[in-house]
């Protein structure tokens, strides 16, 4: 008895000292929470590129240790949440929602642990208020203005825009006052502003208002539910205005929802869907998905931002060169430039005046339930 | 040497009162105090986070139970009066520069204004009625917080300093222990000798029959309103603290969930009892997360079923609420006194 004492003793010894050297990295994620929906395949396009790294040679030799909390989406749990990874010793952080990041922002920049962020707030990206936060992907603000850009340059006779909304940080991100200056500053006329819950079943009352307005567009700052709702009533009411999703909106999802009415309906989207297998990034997950998984035949585009998101984290540490410091990461974030996310994302570039990481996309639109980009990538500047 | 009191012996209404009952309990209560002040040096920050976020509960439970244990009235609004008292706070330290010490008793102060405020429908409305009337509270105060952009930052919020007390800034959990612990002891002190002034008896008077209490003389308008009022400046202590915490003040931290969570805190504690309001907050923050850490460990082990094993958490959290509802209907205090009254008589108990 004593022997296999000391043999187990040994051998937690040996595995503690052998997990001594992972690189750990805390991932909050919502899988059972209302953000649920897209935050599980988010959080397993983030396992998979951390099982890819590790199966090949992990960071510069050191595998990779997830330490993965599934939060709910309530602030507190992912303040507890923070406690433990500073606990683990996390190098980096891969967090969710606007809510709470915004409450990890102080503690984060006190203890310079770099934060990249699944809410595309562009609040989260000022270097001087936020400065180890990180972003991949297009903010909401951005999106806003490359629609409107888009509107200007190439829109029909009718220029007037609508926002519909939820009235959440979420929801007004974008609009207010990103999207109203950049609109007015684009000479078009903000005719209308509806607000639509995110678990609305009815939008009808507000489409009545919006039809009055005639808007020529009208953007879209929802998820799939309340965007659903909207395209489905609005078909219903017979109305002309031209919809347009931003990316928490868009994917295949809706078609599903909606069907017929999801004809025409146009979304702003910085990733490359799952069926674009022209693209090296893309061909890529379907080889490695036959791999891990081979019952999977699809995957969100959800799971391709989650990807996505670690890869431009992963790289980051493995360009750190051992010194897993604060600082230096964050250093290692701000001279990235141009780095190829395998044409997942036009190409990611951080600086010391903008951790916005991604600048442009393309604008798609949904033809016959089939998701196409129509223009090449814009971008906001 | 009297260790235990064995029995009743008061004799006089004085006696009855005392909150030191014995000695001996004497010297535990401070024992107890002075081990609380000493547990920092031997805890790490997870451990020192979740006994900051009890405190910080236990503070507004306490003055939820004063209104709803000690006064009978429902509020559903306790979690946004925290929100006032973050977002008073808040204000008061970024445009006026006010040091946290006084801070904190304003946005106490400030909240019991708006309490006082939604509470004036208690005078005519009781029961269920009372507690939509103070969810509409709760609706319209995260509207204002939102749409007061000026004062709360709107969405995005406020993020305030650290607190800084001559020159220590308060900035991690050790620290803020010290910080939290001690009005934790101060607002429990005041509430549970409260309960024992005729403020208090007015309370239960009202609460145990509001008839004979204005027949009594007590006018229910001016006690109500002060129940409120009292119980609003705890949410808003509470509430303050928590935003010196964090120190991002976001409409996401004080919503409806907060409310309720609170309400659960005093029924699973024991309604009307101060001891009630400490454990019920302690359980409610601990049990989430046990859960959690249960959660964590078994998703290591089957990532594929987090999902699920999150729902289960959920699940799990309604259940114990549930069988404490139906098994200890009058809170973990109760069982507390059982426990007390067994050891009383140990080992002899006939």
């Amino acid at each position: 008895m004593k022997k296999l004492f000391m043999v187990v003793l040994t051998l937690a010894l040996l595995v503690s000292g052998a997990y001594a050297k992972n690189i750990k990295i805390g991932v909050l994620v919502d899988e059972s929470g209302p953000t649920g929906d897209v935050g599980k395949p988010y959080g397993e396009g983030i396992r998979d590129c951390v099982q890819w790294f590790n199966d090949n040679g992990g960071i510069n030799g050191n595998e990779i240790e997830l330490i993965y909390v599934d939060y709910g989406y309530k602030i507190p749990a992912a303040l507890s949440a923070y406690k433990k990874f500073k606990r683990e010793r996390v190098v980096a952080i891969h967090g969710w929602g606007t809510g709470d990041t915004e409450n990890l922002i102080k503690m984060v920049t006190r203890d310079k642990i770099p934060y990249f962020s699944a809410s595309y707030s562009d609040h989260l990206t000022h270097p001087d208020k936020a400065p180890y936060n990180f972003l991949v992907g297009v903010t909401y603000g951005d999106q806003v203005k490359i629609g409107l850009k888009y509107i200007k340059e190439q829109g029909g006779d009718n220029k007037d825009v609508s926002f519909i909304y939820n009235d959440t940080g979420f929801g007004r991100a974008p609009f207010f006052p990103i999207g109203e200056d950049y609109a007015k500053e684009l000479g078009l006329k903000v005719v209308d502003k509806q607000v639509v819950d995110l678990k609305a079943l009815d939008a009808t009352s507000q489409l009545l208002n919006l039809s009055k307005a005639n808007p020529g567009y009208a953007f879209i700052q929802e998820t799939y539910m309340a965007a659903s709702t909207i395209l489905k009533d609005a078909k219903k009411l017979g109305i002309e205005t031209q919809f347009i999703g931003l990316n928490w909106t868009f994917g295949q999802k809706l078609v599903e929802l909606v069907g017929e009415a999801s004809n025409g309906f146009m979304g702003t989207n910085a990733f490359t869907l799952w069926h674009q297998t022209d693209v090296k990034g893309i061909k890529f997950l379907h080889e490695l998905n036959k791999k891990y998984h081979p019952d999977v035949t699809y995957r969100k585009v959800n799971y391709i931002q989650g990807f996505t998101s670690m890869y431009v984290l992963l790289h980051g540490i493995k360009k750190a060169g051992g010194d897993y410091d604060g600082d230096n990461l964050k250093s290692v974030y701000e001279n990235m430039s141009n780095f190829d996310t395998m044409g997942l994302t036009s190409p990611v570039s951080f600086s010391k005046e903008s951790h916005k990481g991604v600048h442009s996309l393309k604008l798609y639109r949904i033809e016959n339930g089939e998701l196409n980009p129509f223009t090449d990538y814009i971008t906001a500047e | 040497m009297n260790y235990v009191n064995c029995g009743n012996f008061k004799t006089s209404y004085t006696k009855d009162a005392e909150v030191y009952q014995t000695k001996f309990s004497k010297a535990l209560i401070w024992g107890f105090v002075i081990a609380l002040f000493g547990l920092p040096f031997l805890l790490g920050p997870y451990l020192l986070y979740v006994m900051n976020l009890i405190f910080i509960a236990v503070i507004g439970a306490v003055g939820l139970n004063i209104l709803t244990g000690y006064t009978g009235l429902i509020s559903l609004g306790q979690g946004a009066f925290m929100g006032v008292g973050a977002y008073a706070a808040g204000y008061f330290s970024l445009r006026w520069g006010i040091p946290f010490y006084l801070a904190i008793p304003m946005a106490g102060l400030t909240t019991a204004v708006f309490g006082a405020f939604f509470g004036i429908p208690s005078l005519r409305l009781k029961g269920l009625y009372l507690s939509i009337a103070t969810l509409a509270a709760q609706f319209i105060i995260e509207f204002l917080f939102i749409r007061l952009e000026p004062i709360t930052g709107g969405v995005t919020g406020l993020s305030i300093d650290y607190a800084n007390f001559f020159g220590i800034e308060i900035y991690d959990d050790f620290r803020f222990y010290f910080l939290s612990l001690t009005i934790c002891i101060l607002m429990t002190l005041a509430g549970m000798n409260m309960m024992r002034t005729k403020l208090g008896r007015a309370f239960l008077s009202i609460r145990d029959n509001y008839i004979a209490a204005e027949a009594m003389g007590i006018s229910l308008f001016r006690y109500k309103l002060l129940s409120f009022a009292v119980s609003s400046f705890y949410a808003g202590v509470a509430g303050s603290l928590w935003a010196y915490y964090t120190t991002i003040i976001t409409p996401e931290n004080f919503t409806i969930s907060v409310s309720i969570q609170y309400l659960s805190m005093i029924i699973i504690g024991g309604l009307g009892s101060i001891q009630g309001a400490i454990f019920g907050a302690a359980f409610i923050v601990v049990l989430p997360e046990f859960l959690q850490s249960i959660s964590d460990w078994a998703g290591s082990y089957y990532p594929a079923m987090t999902q699920i094993i999150g729902s289960i958490k959920e699940g799990v959290f309604g259940l114990v609420i549930i069988l404490f509802l139906v098994f200890e209907p009058e809170g973990l205090v109760r069982r507390w006194r059982l426990i007390k009254a067994y050891w009383k008589l140990w080992p002899f108990s006939y």
